[in-house]
C-alpha cells in the first residue's frame, strides 16, 4: 500500500510539474490591470493600448511548453488555427503577428527594458526584473 | 584623375546603403494537382477536361511591408499563378497610415473586398478548402482596384464583441471574360464599397455591398449590340419603329449603368465544429444582366491536426425580364429573353468533401473531391479531384 501511495504521489508531482502556470509579465513600472480577455485581445492584435493609454507591444515565443499552454489556455487556438488567423490579417494589410523570440530569457530581457512590452513565460522562469501581471 | 576615379569607385563599393525602414517579408503558396472530368466532354471553371495539371491551381506570392514608423507603412505583394503562366504581377501596392488606434487608411492598388473572404481568397492556408467555393469566389478580373479605403475596428460591450468595418472608394479598368462572348474591355468607375463583420469569441455575422458605374461602351459595342442585331433587323422588318429599337438597345446595354454586388453570411467555430454560410447577389441594374445568385454552406469538424469539411454550393441566374418593361414588339422581347438566356446558361451546383492535414507548422496538405451539374450541355455532370499543399511564411 505504501508503494502504491508513493507511485500516486510521484505521478501527481509529475503532473503538477508539467502543468506550470503561465505568467504574463510586464515592465516593473507598468501598473495596468490585465485580465484574460485583455491579454487575448492584445496577442491577437485587437488591442493596441494598455488601460492607461500607453502603447502595448506583445512579445511571443516561437515554441516551447509555455507557448503551447498559452495558446490553449489564453488564446484558445492551435498553432495552425493561429497561423491561419494571422494569415488573414497579414495578407489583407490589417495586422502583423507579434514579434517572436526563441527563449523565455529573451522575453524577460526585452520586457524588463521596455514599459510598452508584454510577454508570457512559465512560472518558474520569472525573476525580479519583470512584474507579474496575471497568471493562468 | 584616374586615381580619383578609382578612389570614388572604391568608396562607392564600401558604401552600404542604410535601410530607412524595417521591412517584413511574408508569403504564401499553393501547389496543387487537379483533375477535372465531365460527362459532356468540356471541363467547367476553365479547367481542361481529363488532364491532371499541376499548373492551374498553383500560385506563389511574396509580400513586403515597410514600416516607416509613426503609423505609416508601405506594402507590395508580388503574385503569380498558373492560370496566367506564372507571370508576376504587383497584385497590391499601397501605403497605409494609422490615423487612430482603430482606424487605418490605405491608398494605392488594393484588394477589392467584393465578398467576405475576397481579400485573402488566394491564401489557401487561411481556409480549409482546396479552393474557396467557386459559386461565391469565382475569380473576378476586378479582384483588385485602385483607390482609398478605411479599415476600422470597434470594441463593443466592453470588448466582448468586435465590429470590423471597411469603406472603400476607387476604380478599375481592364478586360473581363463573358460566357459565350470572350474577353472584352470594361471599366468600373466610382466604386463605393462598405462591408462589416460583427463577431464574438466563436461566431461572426457579416454583410457588405459594392456599387459602381459601368464603363462598358466597348463591351456593349463588341458583344451585346452585335448579339442583338439579327433580332433588331428582324423586328424592323416586322414593323418595329426606330424608337422601339433605340429604347430596346438602351435597356440591354451596360454602359453608364450601376453594377451592384452584395453579400451576407455567418460563421461559427466552436468546440471544433465549423459552420460557414455566405450568399452573394450581383448584376448590372436595368440591363440584360439578370442578378446572379450564389451561395455556399460548409460544415467542418476539427480532429487535432485534421479538418474534414463537407459543403454544398450553387450558382444561378434566374430570369428577370424587368429590362423589357416598355418593350412591346414581340421580336424584340424574344431577342432580349434569348440574350439573357445565353448569359445565364452556365447555372450550376455542386457538393464536395475536403480533408486538411496540418503536417507542418507552416503548411497544410489538402485533398478534395467535388462533384456537381452544370446546365451547359457540353459540361453536364462533372467531378473535380485535387491534392495539394498550401503554405504561408
Amino acid at each position: 500500500m505504501r508503494y502504491v501511495n508513493s507511485i500516486l504521489l510521484l505521478a501527481i508531482s509529475l503532473i503538477a510539474l508539467n502543468v506550470q502556470a503561465i505568467t504574463v509579465i510586464v515592465h516593473p513600472s507598468n501598473v495596468n490591470a490585465l485580465n484574460k480577455k485583455t491579454v487575448k485581445k492584445i496577442f491577437l492584435g485587437k488591442s493596441k493600448k494598455f488601460l492607461d493609454g500607453s502603447q502595448v507591444i506583445p512579445v511571443d515565443l516561437t515554441k516551447g511548453e509555455a507557448r503551447t499552454q498559452f495558446l490553449s489556455t489564453v488564446i484558445g487556438k492551435s498553432e495552425s488555427q493561429l497561423k491561419a488567423y494571422w494569415s488573414k490579417l497579414i495578407f489583407t494589410g490589417k495586422g502583423q503577428a507579434p514579434r517572436k523570440v526563441d527563449t523565455e530569457a529573451e522575453v524577460i530581457k526585452l520586457v524588463s527594458q521596455n514599459p510598452n512590452l508584454i510577454g508570457y513565460i512559465s512560472d518558474s522562469a520569472v525573476d525580479d526584473s519583470v512584474k507579474i501581471a496575471i497568471k493562468f | 584623375m584616374k586615381k580619383l576615379q578609382i578612389c570614388t569607385i572604391g568608396l562607392s563599393l564600401l558604401y552600404i546603403p542604410q535601410s530607412f525602414a524595417d521591412i517584413t517579408l511574408n508569403g504564401f503558396a499553393s501547389i496543387r494537382a487537379t483533375q477535372v472530368n465531365s460527362d459532356g466532354g468540356s471541363a467547367p471553371f476553365g479547367f481542361k477536361e481529363g488532364e491532371i495539371t499541376f499548373k492551374d491551381e498553383s500560385l506563389f506570392a511574396i509580400q513586403a511591408r515597410a514600416d516607416l514608423t509613426e503609423g505609416l507603412t508601405a506594402t507590395i505583394q508580388l503574385y503569380a499563378d498558373g492560370w496566367n503562366d506564372f507571370d508576376v504581377e504587383a497584385r497590391w501596392a499601397y501605403i497605409s497610415y494609422q490615423v487612430a488606434d482603430n482606424h487605418t487608411i490605405n491608398i494605392g492598388k488594393l484588394a477589392n473586398p467584393l465578398f467576405h473572404q475576397s481579400e485573402y481568397e488566394k491564401v489557401g492556408y487561411a481556409h480549409n478548402f482546396s479552393r474557396l467555393p467557386m459559386a461565391v469566389y469565382t475569380g473576378f478580373d476586378f479582384a483588385t482596384m485602385e483607390g482609398i479605403s478605411l479599415n476600422s475596428q470597434f470594441d463593443i460591450a466592453d470588448g466582448d464583441y468586435t465590429l470590423d468595418t471597411k469603406w472603400l472608394y476607387g476604380s478599375w479598368d481592364g478586360d473581363i471574360t463573358l460566357n459565350s462572348i470572350g474577353n472584352v474591355d470594361l471599366g468600373l468607375k466610382d466604386i463605393l464599397s462598405f462591408n462589416a463583420t460583427f463577431s464574438g469569441d466563436w461566431w461572426k455575422v457579416f454583410a457588405g455591398a459594392f456599387v459602381t458605374e459601368m464603363v462598358a461602351d466597348s463591351l456593349d459595342a463588341n458583344s451585346y449590340i452585335p448579339a442583338i442585331q439579327p433580332g433588331v433587323q428582324a423586328a424592323l422588318s416586322l414593323g418595329a419603329t426606330q424608337s422601339d429599337v433605340t429604347k430596346f438597345t438602351e435597356n440591354v446595354i451596360w454602359h453608364e449603368k450601376d453594377g451592384l454586388y452584395w453579400f451576407a453570411g455567418f460563421g461559427i467555430d466552436r468546440d471544433d465544429w465549423i459552420l460557414d454560410f455566405e450568399y452573394t447577389n450581383y448584376g448590372v441594374q436595368d440591363s440584360v444582366d439578370a442578378p446572379n445568385e450564389n451561395w455556399y454552406l460548409a460544415l467542418g469538424k476539427r480532429f487535432d491536426s485534421y479538418v474534414i469539411t463537407i459543403h454544398a454550393e450553387e450558382s444561378k441566374q434566374p430570369e428577370d425580364y424587368g429590362f423589357l418593361n416598355g418593350i412591346n414588339h414581340p421580336v424584340l422581347q424574344a431577342t432580349g429573353k434569348g440574350l439573357q438566356g445565353v448569359l445565364a446558361a452556365s447555372e450550376w451546383d455542386g457538393y464536395g468533401i475536403s480533408l486538411r492535414y496540418d503536417f507542418h507548422p507552416s503548411a497544410a496538405l489538402k485533398v478534395d473531391y467535388f462533384t456537381g451539374e452544370n446546365q451547359i450541355s457540353d459540361i453536364g455532370d462533372y467531378q473535380i479531384m485535387s491534392a495539394g499543399i498550401d503554405l504561408v511564411f
